[in-house]
Parts: structure tokens; sequence; C-alpha cells
């Protein structure tokens, strides 16, 4: 991920309380060039009041063996800051074994627009162009990635949006069941209340280019293989003189297993 | 078995604030003061557990 972060003008740092010489070892085994900073005894996790105090219940909820180099630990996560250092963007979880992918994060905070692996596009020449891809080409146990669905609408075409009245039919992602995949509700900005043909009241729609990002959490164990995220996103388009009947279009994703090389997990778990 | 969710908005600097200054030893030992070394750039500050376990 660094030398595409660096390309962005985005500085990476990274933090534990380890010695200088563990993070040595490791920076000259991985080739990590970015600093990794070395908070020995805890003290700036614990200044910054991130200092997981519930660790080891937490292990315990999670079926990990009590360990004493569980205490002074950090809540696992990321700050992304702004080039003035503000905290524009902040990402942590109860446990280390639940992760957003480092492109979400990107993608989602600092509008860093991935290229878009698997990006399909649908029908050309349509008003209302559907296209959906996956932050991430691959994933790894207990990976959360997002799955984005972008409509891009033609000028003085709209979408209606949930809640839409009964005669019509609102925008909705369908993302087929995976054995192994927590599929998230999808996430769509807000709509705004418009006028449409046909209609008296305003009703709820969007416009331009909008973007829904749905998590998927890779929660089987490890060596499941290839994965197909098959989605169907229906939608119900208008102009400003016409209503077009419902549409739906369905799109079909590979993501692909990485081979497990996660430090974070426990070793025992490394199939 | 699972623990009450925390809620992450309230642990640790808050969004919409100045992330602080911290100064800690990189791993060739130098060290480092994050904001300085940002140069103006926008930053990801990664928290993880260990690079060692």
């Amino acid at each position: 991920m660094q030398p595409r972060l660096e390309a962005e003008g985005v500085a990476l740092f990274a933090l534990s309380y380890d010695a200088v010489a563990v993070l040595r070892s490791f920076a000259d085994k991985h080739d990590i060039t970015f600093p990794l900073l070395s908070d020995e005894g805890s003290h700036v996790i614990r200044r910054l009041g991130l200092i997981n105090e519930r660790v080891q219940e937490d292990h315990a909820a999670y079926g990990i063996k009590p360990d004493p180099r569980h205490t002074n630990l950090p809540y696992p996560g990321v700050f992304v800051l702004d080039e003035s250092g503000v905290i524009v963007g902040k990402r942590f979880h109860e446990s280390y074994r639940e992760r957003d992918t480092g492109a979400a994060l990107l993608a989602q905070t600092l509008s860093i627009l991935e290229p878009r692996p698997g990006s399909t596009p649908s029908a050309p020449g349509h008003p209302i162009q559907v296209s959906a891809w996956l932050d991430s080409p691959t994933y790894s146990f207990f990976q959360r990635t997002h799955l984005n669905v972008e409509l891009h609408m033609a000028p003085s075409f709209r979408v209606f949006a949930p809640p839409a009245p009964g005669s019509t039919v609102p925008l909705t992602v369908h993302v087929s069941e995976i054995p192994g995949v927590e599929i998230g509700a999808v996430q769509w900005p807000a709509a705004q209340p418009s006028r449409v043909p046909g209609l008296d009241d305003l009703v709820p729609v969007h416009s331009g280019t909008i973007r829904g990002l749905v998590p998927l959490t890779f929660a089987a164990p490890p060596g499941g293989g290839d994965l197909t995220v098959e989605l169907t996103v229906r939608y119900q388009g208008c102009s400003d003189s016409e209503r077009l009947p419902p549409f739906s279009v369905g799109l079909r994703l590979r993501i692909k297993e990485l081979a497990m090389v996660d430090r974070t997990l426990p070793s025992r778990q490394v199939a | 078995m699972s623990l009450p969710p925390r809620d992450f908005s309230t642990i640790g600097p808050r969004e919409g604030t100045r992330f602080p200054d911290i100064r800690l030893p990189d791993q060739s030992g130098a060290t480092v003061d994050l904001h300085s070394a940002r140069r103006h750039r926008k930053a990801l500050v990664v928290f993880y557990r260990s690079a060692d376990w």
C-alpha cells in the first residue's frame, strides 16, 4: 500500500509498543521504509487514551488465551490526518480480528479513489449507468472490505430513494448470500427531496453521481478460496418530463483469497 | 458471548482536533516528530498490536 500512499502524497506512520531493535528487524525482514514508531512502555498510547484496558476480556471473549503481552496494548486502528494535522477520519476496532482494509480507509476518508478492480458497467446508452467494484481485489480471514456501487445519472435524470412512494421503486442493492461472508447494510449519501412527473408531493431522489458502500466481512476460516460477489441493483429513474420503468442490473465480481501472512492473528490460527 | 460495544468516537483524540504532538524513535533509532515528518502532507497513523508476535 505504501508506494500508492506516497504517490498520493500521504505520509504513513505505524506505532506499537515494540522496542527499536524489534522494529528494526521487522522492517528489515519486510522491507518497510516508512516510520515504525517505538512507544516502549506504551507512554504515548496511554497519553492518547488508547490503552485497551479490556483486552484480556476481549481475548477471552474471542477465545484467545491470556498472555502477559496483552497488557498496555492500544486499540487497533487508524487516524487519518489532513495537511494541517487535523484528524479527519478515525477507524478503530474492538478486536484485532476485524479490520478495514487500508484501501477502504483511503477511499472513504481521504477521497482518494482507487482504480476500480472488477468494475462492471451496465448497458451503454442508458441515462443511468451502474457500476460496482470491490475496494480490494483480495480478501483474507476476518478482513473487512467494501463493495462500491456507483450510479451515474445523465443531467436532469434522478432515481427514487427509499422511502419512495408506493407507485415507484426505490433504489436497492441486493447481494446474494455468500457462505462465511457477513454482508452489511448499504450506505448511500442523503437523498434530496425533489418534484417528479406525475406526483404531487416532494419525493426523495438521488441525482448526479452517487456511491453506495456495502461492508463485507470475511468471517469464514482460511482456505475458502476465491469467491464471487453477485449483486442486483434495482432502481427507477425519471427525468423532468417522464418516469422510466423500473430497472434491474445484475453484476458479478470476483475476489481472490489472499494467502495467510497476517501477523496480527494468533499464530495457531495461521494455517 | 460478546462484550458491549465501545464508542470509539470518544476513545482517543477526537475527529476535528489536531492530532497530538508525538516524538518517538523509529526503527533506525532516530527520533521522529510526527507533525514535522509529515511535511504538510496528509497522513495515516496506524496503531497496531506488535511487530513481535
